[in-house]
């Protein structure tokens, strides 16, 4: 191979390691790490499912399995349909919104404060703020934090219980949170958002 | 013993102390291991918001599934492996939309024409990665940006070295051909 070529290659290869956009967001890791220690234990299914996707099998090992799992679809074809369970994950009380509000687990008792995020996609906002009871509704207390993605989050210990909370955008404007059931009452003049808080 | 290849420069013992439940374990290796995620995942899916969503994902199942590592693997391809999965399944996802390469603004250097010529080059550069098969796209990345192994590769995306050499050299045979015009213009 000519040393032309590999020069080219390198170029490449110096461009690409280079690339702008490609320098992380100090912002976006430490969110990163709060998702990660709020992000909730896979259920059993999300487990199995990970399983196929995680692990090394080696190419005998999934071709072994997948027979298997083939033959068994096979001799239980049309058994499903027979024992339809309706809505198997209704129960579970998983969040799934893309932008879940979640729980942490609190290890200094029942009465530790969880961590627990809070996002508002508004990417037209200048500023954003969370206001609720565990701050008093002080506006600017709790500023939220704007992603690049105009998404913005902020995460806030609070005790276990039931908190009713609402974004301040922009200083003027109180909004709740599209992705939290409203709280019915008006603790600041208006209905706001409620988020339940659980120890574990 | 330290792994001395290309691109390892992970302390062996942190996953292990992940895995036994040290946070700080846990996030001195996304401190380390981010911003080649990142790199990894931005030219394979082309744009920031989705790169970023496959890294913080891929961290997610990491942390979740740290107790099925092994204490004799090496964590590198474990992670580059859910990485590229994760990567493949947005791709899959946004597949039907019009492929649109959001690297961001391309940094000028040094003065108007060099820059302009950079500007060209880079420009070319992403428009060809954005052409290869999402495979050749991957090895390619995996040995000459990310600087792997073949056998971390193969470990990667579960194909044999032989296959991953030949999407490799095909990757750099498509570079090649279609990046000589721009160093003839240059």
């Amino acid at each position: 191979m000519s040393e032309g070529p590999d020069l080219l290659i390198e170029r490449v290869r110096s461009t690409l390691r280079e690339a702008p956009g490609t320098v992380p967001d100090p912002r976006r890791v430490a969110q990163l790490l709060s998702v990660v220690w709020e992000s909730p234990e896979p259920s059993a299914l999300r487990r199995w499912l990970d399983a196929w996707r995680v692990p090394s099998l080696s190419g005998v090992g999934a071709t072994v399995v997948a027979g298997i799992a083939l033959f068994a679809g096979f001799l239980t074809r049309g058994a499903v349909d027979e024992r339809r369970a309706p809505e198997p994950f209704a129960a579970t009380g998983s969040q799934t919104g893309e932008f879940p509000v979640q729980f942490a687990s609190a290890t200094l008792g029942e009465t530790a404060p969880v961590l627990t995020q809070f996002v508002l996609d508004d990417a037209k906002a200048q500023r954003v703020s969370l206001v609720g009871d565990f701050n008093d509704w002080a506006a600017g207390a709790t500023p939220l934090t704007r992603l690049e993605s105009g998404v913005w989050t902020v995460s806030v210990p609070l005790p276990p219980g039931r908190h009713v909370y609402a974004f301040l955008v922009d200083d003027t404007l109180l909004v709740t949170d599209p992705r939290a059931p409203k709280s019915g009452d008006a603790d600041y003049g208006r209905e706001g958002s409620v988020v339940m808080v659980f120890a574990r | 013993m330290t792994d001395t290849r290309p691109g390892t420069s992970i302390d062996p013992t942190l996953p292990l102390r992940a895995k036994a439940g040290d946070r700080q374990a846990f996030a001195q290796l996304v401190d380390v291991m981010y911003p080649r995620s990142l790199r990894f995942a931005l030219h394979m899916v082309g744009n920031r918001e989705d790169a970023e969503e496959a890294v913080q994902d891929t961290f997610v199942r990491v942390y979740h599934n740290l107790g099925r590592f092994r204490d004799d693997a090496r964590f590198e391809p474990w992670l580059f492996r859910i990485l590229a999965n994760r990567c493949r399944s947005l791709m899959e996802k946004r597949r039907r939309h019009a492929v649109v390469i959001q690297y961001g603004e391309v940094p000028e250097r040094g003065g108007p024409p060099a820059a302009e010529t950079e500007r060209d080059w880079t420009e070319e550069v992403y428009r060809i990665l954005a052409t290869l098969p999402v495979e050749q796209k991957e090895a390619f990345l995996l040995r000459h940006v990310e600087d792997m192994a073949y056998e971390d590769i193969a470990a990667v995306t579960g194909v044999g070295l032989s296959a991953l050499r030949m999407r490799v050299k095909r990757a750099c045979d498509v570079l090649r051909a279609r990046l000589s015009e721009v160093i003839r213009d240059e």
